[in-house]
């Protein structure tokens, strides 16, 4: 069986996702489930590996100038995208960011000319993306443009096995309600749907939140769960979707927790991100969803407060790593 | 969360402390068996308001091994006492379990009129509630979004009541309540934010033994507006309202985005987080400890705890509920009580 093929991206060079690459690739089974391609400047990865006290060997390679997974162990594709003494540590810096955006455009020209199958990368900082000039309110929106996706994408946040889709993301809490609409619904659920069945799961249990506190009470704290949420999950039930809802955001995760569902369809970031970080703060991982393979990061940021002192905790990006190489072996064609 | 440090009192002093009083709530609903249950496993010091009868009824249903008396202040002997002490106040009509009534209604808003005027004499020393079920209130004119308001509007001095939803882990006060998410930015004033602060810190000083309580506070937006960039709330009003605004003996600080202040190691750093909005505060306090959440009602001149659930009629003709967060509730008012006491 071939292994699923993993580049993988150092994310901001002033935060811990060189070192956390560091502490991945120096645990000998990393490299069992996937052939490794790692996407960046070698010092970065040198960088990394000073940090973290932990070593691992890798073979140069170009990817584009025939099989990079024939040869032993992780394999390199050097780039040069930032000069060592150019690197802020700990700190927001044009220089940063567009080093960790030329790494992305790399890894993502690899993935949609099928050289590798998946892409999983260290943190982010948005602030010094936007600097570099992202032009978009996230990464996964820029990632769309890069890749002319024209379906709907939406960040999926996982941990222990329960998945999260939103309806609204990175916007302000005041323009949520008008994200709210039948078409948003009905394709933040069909995503999560897809992504599930297409990572192995035949038929998905999905439950709805509501938008306002207690489901909007019958109508007396809001009326979006009485004129949308409820039309279009009776909808989606017809259509032989697995949903259910709209349920109050303060006890649909307790069902989740129970085990009684697989994925929780969210109205904005913070009521689900709420609970997912609260039950696993250091394990939660972020999948980019509609993208047409599978990307995935740790769901916390750059941790600028530690980065560099190796306390890094590697646990989310291994995490993150075995969902790719999950998903890569179950990816079913949709 | 820092470990409150609870007064220390001789168990003597523990006897002196004069009852809470258990208000019935809706006598449809699981508050009358809840409240037995509670008295069963341990916590005697209370006495039960409502009907002596359909107690002992609703005990021989549910097999529950229970001497009534009805009460009375001298011969209560606390949380020694053998006896389930009520204070007897007939129903209108029997109460029927999972069917409410209308015409017990008057009656359940009576009972806490009395009970509040209770505390108020220092007869008891805090209120707990049960649950009421304000549909069947509202048919004979209660005017009230809920026990919280009234409890305010009996209290009398026109402060604003705060919600306070506490268990072991974790405090959260969320600033807007009952209103649709989209009304929760605009009706965020200054003034709400400063009166908010003042009485929790109040509170956390006064009931629970902390002498110089840390609030944090949540920001609104995703990762508190990240600079700006995911709503303006945070950058315009509530970063300068707290970098102005001070209270003798209590940190406070944010705003922090929300999504990163919940988690263990987060929640050690601080004694409560005000919350901008129903669920942001809900649902981290319900993911973390569902059964043990209660909630208290703070800016009163008594205290007041309650469980954080509903009267849950559709089960409760079953008489299987689950006591913990009255036990929790109560739990916590005596606590306060003698934080309270001790000051």
């Amino acid at each position: 069986m071939t292994k699923p093929r993993i580049g993988i991206i150092p994310g901001d060079p002033g935060g811990i996702g060189p070192e956390l690459i560091a502490k991945l690739l120096s645990q000998p089974e990393t490299a069992e489930k996937a052939d490794i391609l790692l996407i960046g400047d070698a010092h970065l990865f040198a960088l990394g590996q000073e940090q973290a006290g932990a070593d691992f060997e890798m073979r140069t390679c170009n990817p584009l100038d025939g099989d990079w997974t024939e040869g032993d162990g992780i394999a390199h594709y050097p780039r040069e995208t930032i000069a060592p003494d150019a690197i802020t540590h700990a700190e927001v810096s044009l220089a940063n960011g567009t080093s960790a955006l030329e790494n992305l455009n790399t890894a993502l020209q690899l993935a949609q000319d099928g050289i590798i199958d998946a892409i999983t990368f260290g943190p982010f900082n948005k602030a010094a993306l936007i600097e570099a000039g992202l032009g978009h309110e996230d990464e996964l929106h820029y990632m769309a443009e890069f890749l002319g996706v024209e379906g709907y994408i939406s960040e999926l946040n996982t941990l222990d096995g329960i998945w999260t889709s939103r309806v609204s993301s990175h916007i302000a809490l005041s323009e949520v309600p008008d994200y709210v609409n039948e078409e948003r619904i009905t394709k933040a659920v069909h995503l999560i749907d897809n992504v599930l069945k297409r990572s192995g799961l035949s038929r998905p249990r999905l439950s709805v939140a509501a938008l306002n506190p207690h489901a909007g009470d019958n109508g007396n704290f809001g009326t979006e769960e009485i004129d949308v949420i409820q039309p279009t999950v009776d909808k989606l039930r017809k259509g032989q979707v697995n949903v259910d809802g709209p349920w109050p955001s303060d006890t649909v995760f307790l069902k989740a927790k129970a085990g009684d569902v697989d994925g929780i369809i969210t109205m904005y970031h913070d009521q689900g991100q709420i609970a997912l970080k609260l039950m696993g703060f250091d394990r939660g991982v972020t999948v980019q969803g509609g993208i047409p393979f599978p990307v995935t990061t740790p769901a916390h940021g750059t941790a600028f407060d530690i980065s560099g002192t190796g306390k890094a905790d590697v646990k989310a990006m291994q995490a993150a790593f075995s969902i790719a190489c999950n998903m890569v072996s179950n990816w079913q064609a949709s | 969360m820092s470990e409150p440090v609870l007064h220390q009192q001789p168990f003597t002093n523990i006897q002196t402390l004069k009852p809470l009083i258990l208000t019935p709530g809706d006598p449809a609903g699981i508050g009358p068996e809840i409240s037995l249950r509670a008295w069963l496993a341990g916590s005697h010091n209370i006495v039960l308001q409502g009907d002596i009868s359909y107690f002992r009824e609703i005990a021989d249903k549910a097999k529950l091994a229970i001497n009534f008396a009805e009460y009375d202040a001298q011969s209560f002997a606390g949380n020694r006492d053998t006896n389930c002490h009520v204070l007897h106040t007939p129903w209108p009509v029997p109460p029927k379990l999972g069917t409410p009534d209308a015409a017990n209604a008057g009656q359940i808003i009576t009972a806490i009129e009395q009970g509040v005027a209770g505390v108020k004499k220092g007869q008891f020393s805090a209120l707990v509630t049960n649950p009421i079920a304000k549909d069947s209130l509202y048919q004979v004119g209660f005017a009230y979004p809920g026990h919280t308001e009234f409890l305010a509007h009996l209290d009398g001095h026109g402060k604003r009541p705060v919600m306070m939803l506490a268990n072991a882990e974790l405090r959260v006060i969320p600033l807007t309540v009952h209103i649709p998410l989209s009304e929760v930015e605009s009706s965020i004033e200054d003034a709400d934010l400063s009166e908010t602060l003042l009485i929790i810190g109040d509170g956390l000083k006064r009931y629970f033994g902390l002498a110089r309580p840390h609030i944090a506070v949540a920001g609104l937006n995703p990762h508190a507006g990240e600079a700006g960039y995911l709503g303006r709330f945070e950058v315009d009003k509530l970063a300068p309202f707290l970098a102005d605004f001070t209270l003798e003996d209590v940190q406070i600080s944010g705003p922090y985005s929300a999504d990163s202040l919940f988690h263990k190691e987060a929640r050690d750093t601080y004694d409560a987080v005000l919350c901008m909005y129903h669920d942001q505060a809900l649902i981290p306090v319900k993911t973390v400890d569902f059964f043990n959440s209660v909630n208290v009602t703070l800016g009163l001149d008594f205290i007041r705890t309650s469980p954080d659930h509903g009267t849950a009629f559709d089960r409760a003709a079953r008489l299987n509920a689950r006591p913990d967060s009255l036990i929790a509730a109560i739990k916590l008012a005596e606590n306060m009580a003698l934080n309270a006491h001790g000051n």
